[in-house]
């Protein structure tokens, strides 16, 4: 797949919210304003999310996640059949409680603050899961767009929840079926209507071969039951191919990090992509699209052996601190990349979202456009290095 | 017409009124609300007892590493238990009091023991029970967080059960052998 140049800026997703579009948020979660009057608030703050990422030179933008909740749970006010609970909620029906508690303990978070989306009926879409926010954004900018929408895995795994998802879908294999039947239809859309790229979000896939051994956990938005780990993966290589199955013309990625919840790093999950990266090769898409700006994501080395078998989107900055990346460090780490990458395979994009949930971002929208400057700044040197 | 009595957290904050005003204002109300509280605790089986309370019942027992069936939480995890519920009555008192309509409420509490070796028979000396115990209280609410942080502060100053724990109390025991 061809681009017009090297290095090119893109982001994760998400922006921080706005007080006043996550209350907002809260008033059309409880009822109080419909999703079209909720939508005229959140066009403003899509347009400065926009406004703010071209600004900072960002090639491929986002329309910063601004109308969602989350990255995932989202996806209950584009499904039928589709609940979003709270952690909270779900407790009686958790096998593991014991197991849960400690990760809850761990992650210094209340149950209530962690939502799901599960299904409790047969899952069918409607208009979309994500193209109001690609028309909305695709009619704003001139600049090439990416859409994050939630992985086949990811979906399936936090949706199936034993004693509430079982009637319509005895198994989690039974939903997957339907899960990736939508998330291909909202490919095959978001092609149709001019999106250059389109991201999968399956953080949960660190959780697999990171995350603790409770048979059950939330860590990563991975709630539900998980098997082996190789089993799991095996079962996320799976479903992403079956969605992207004679699909072209779109560059697909998929983004793995190791949570973005908090700023307390040693509460979040740590470890190398090497035990992924077999299976991640196998998954037919074009990116990788990683945080790599933190030392909890282990060393670049891990790539040398998979060189240029797929593009890598570089996390080269911390959504969750406030130092700004200097440009010349960033320089430095993809250089390092490029002793056995090619620079045409390699993207610049912070390591996640700058507000993965709309009540806890990770950040201001000042310090993310500083952020974004410094990227872009390194990609400019970088390609006078290397055009 | 019928008065239509407003509901806030699922309260009807003037009722709440009337009878905290009712408890000031009452002997007699006061002299009910202020005991004597009952609870009645029988053994069944191994470490299990369940305690009776008015029309209630709770059961009780340790965890299989105790060789126990671990077929419910044990008495001081109960009483972490109970002194979050008492925060979390406090808690929705005071807001429901000040009009703040709270969304959701979660208290964490824990506590290791001092000394656990004396409940083991192994010690003679030192405290086998929590010689602290933490409490943070997760809340979403209409109010700044200047106004909630008082209304968890009126909570734990006003909770029963943690100002019971947090004091010196006075345990009057007795002791009966009953037939042979």
């Amino acid at each position: 797949m061809s681009k017009a140049k090297l290095f090119p800026v893109t982001v994760v997703g998400s922006w921080p919210r706005a007080p006043w579009l996550v209350q907002a948020l809260r008033r059309r979660q409880n009822g109080e304003i419909t999703q079209a009057e909720f939508n005229l608030i959140a066009d403003d703050a899509v347009l400065a999310a926009i406004k703010y990422q071209e600004d900072a030179g960002v090639d491929i933008l986002t329309d910063g996640e601004v109308r969602r909740d989350n990255f995932y749970s989202f996806v209950v006010e584009k499904l039928s059949g589709i609940r979003l609970m709270k952690l909270s909620e779900l407790m009686d029906y958790v096998k593991d409680r014991a197991g849960f508690e400690e990760i809850l303990r761990a992650a210094d978070v209340p149950s209530f603050a962690i939502k799901s989306p599960i299904a409790v009926d047969k899952v069918t879409g409607r208009d979309g899961i994500s193209l109001d926010e690609f028309d909305f954004l695709k009619a704003h900018t001139t600049r090439q767009t990416k859409i994050p929408i939630p992985g086949p895995y990811l979906l399936t795994r936090s949706a199936w929840f034993e004693g509430l998802s079982d009637k319509a879908y005895p198994t989690r294999e039974d939903l997957a079926k339907d899960v990736v039947q939508i998330l291909r239809n909202e490919v095959i859309e978001l092609k149709k209507r001019g999106c250059d790229f389109i991201q999968f979000d399956e953080p949960s896939l660190t959780q697999v071969v990171y995350g603790d051994e409770a048979e059950q956990t939330f860590m990563c938005a991975a709630l539900g039951t998980r098997r082996d780990p190789a089993e799991e993966l095996e079962f996320a290589v799976r479903l992403m191919n079956e969605t992207v199955e004679g699909i072209d013309g779109v560059r697909f990625g998929v983004h793995i990090c190791r949570g973005n919840w908090s700023r307390k790093e040693d509460v979040l999950l740590k470890g190398n992509y090497g035990p992924l990266l077999p299976w991640l090769m196998r998954m037919n898409i074009h990116q990788l699209v990683l945080e790599m700006a933190t030392p909890r994501a282990g060393e670049i080395e891990v790539f040398r052996e998979y060189k240029n078998q797929k593009e890598l989107g570089l996390g080269v900055a911390n959504p969750r601190i406030d130092t700004i990346e200097d440009p010349k460090q960033i320089v430095q780490s993809v250089n390092k990349l490029l002793e056995f990458y090619d620079a045409d395979k390699i993207f610049l994009n912070p390591d996640c979202g700058f507000g993965t949930f709309a009540e806890r971002c990770v950040n201001t929208p000042e310090i993310a456009f500083k952020k974004l400057q410094s990227v872009s700044r390194a990609a400019e040197i970088l390609r006078k290095e290397h055009n | 017409m019928a008065k239509v009595e407003k509901e806030l957290n699922g309260l009807r904050p003037d009722k709440i009124k009337e009878i905290l005003d009712s408890m000031r204002d009452n002997p007699e109300v006061l002299k009910a609300v202020t005991g004597p509280w009952k609870s009645r605790v029988v053994w069944q089986k191994g470490f299990k007892a369940k305690a009776y309370m008015r029309q209630h019942a709770v059961q009780m027992d340790e965890p299989e590493g105790l060789d126990a069936q671990d077929s419910a939480a044990s008495a001081h995890e109960q009483l972490l238990s109970a002194m979050g519920s008492c925060l979390t009555v406090g808690f929705v008192l005071n807001a429901t009091l000040r009009g703040v309509q709270v969304h959701d409420l979660e208290i964490a509490l824990e506590g290791n023991f001092d000394n656990i070796l004396k409940w083991a028979g192994h010690s003679k000396d030192g405290n086998p029970g929590y010689p602290t115990i933490k409490a943070k209280c997760f809340v979403r609410a209409d109010a700044s967080d200047a106004v909630l942080k008082e209304i968890w502060k009126a909570a734990v100053d006003g909770s029963p059960v943690v100002q019971t724990v947090a004091r010196p109390t006075n345990i009057v025991t007795e002791f009966e052998a009953v037939g042979s």
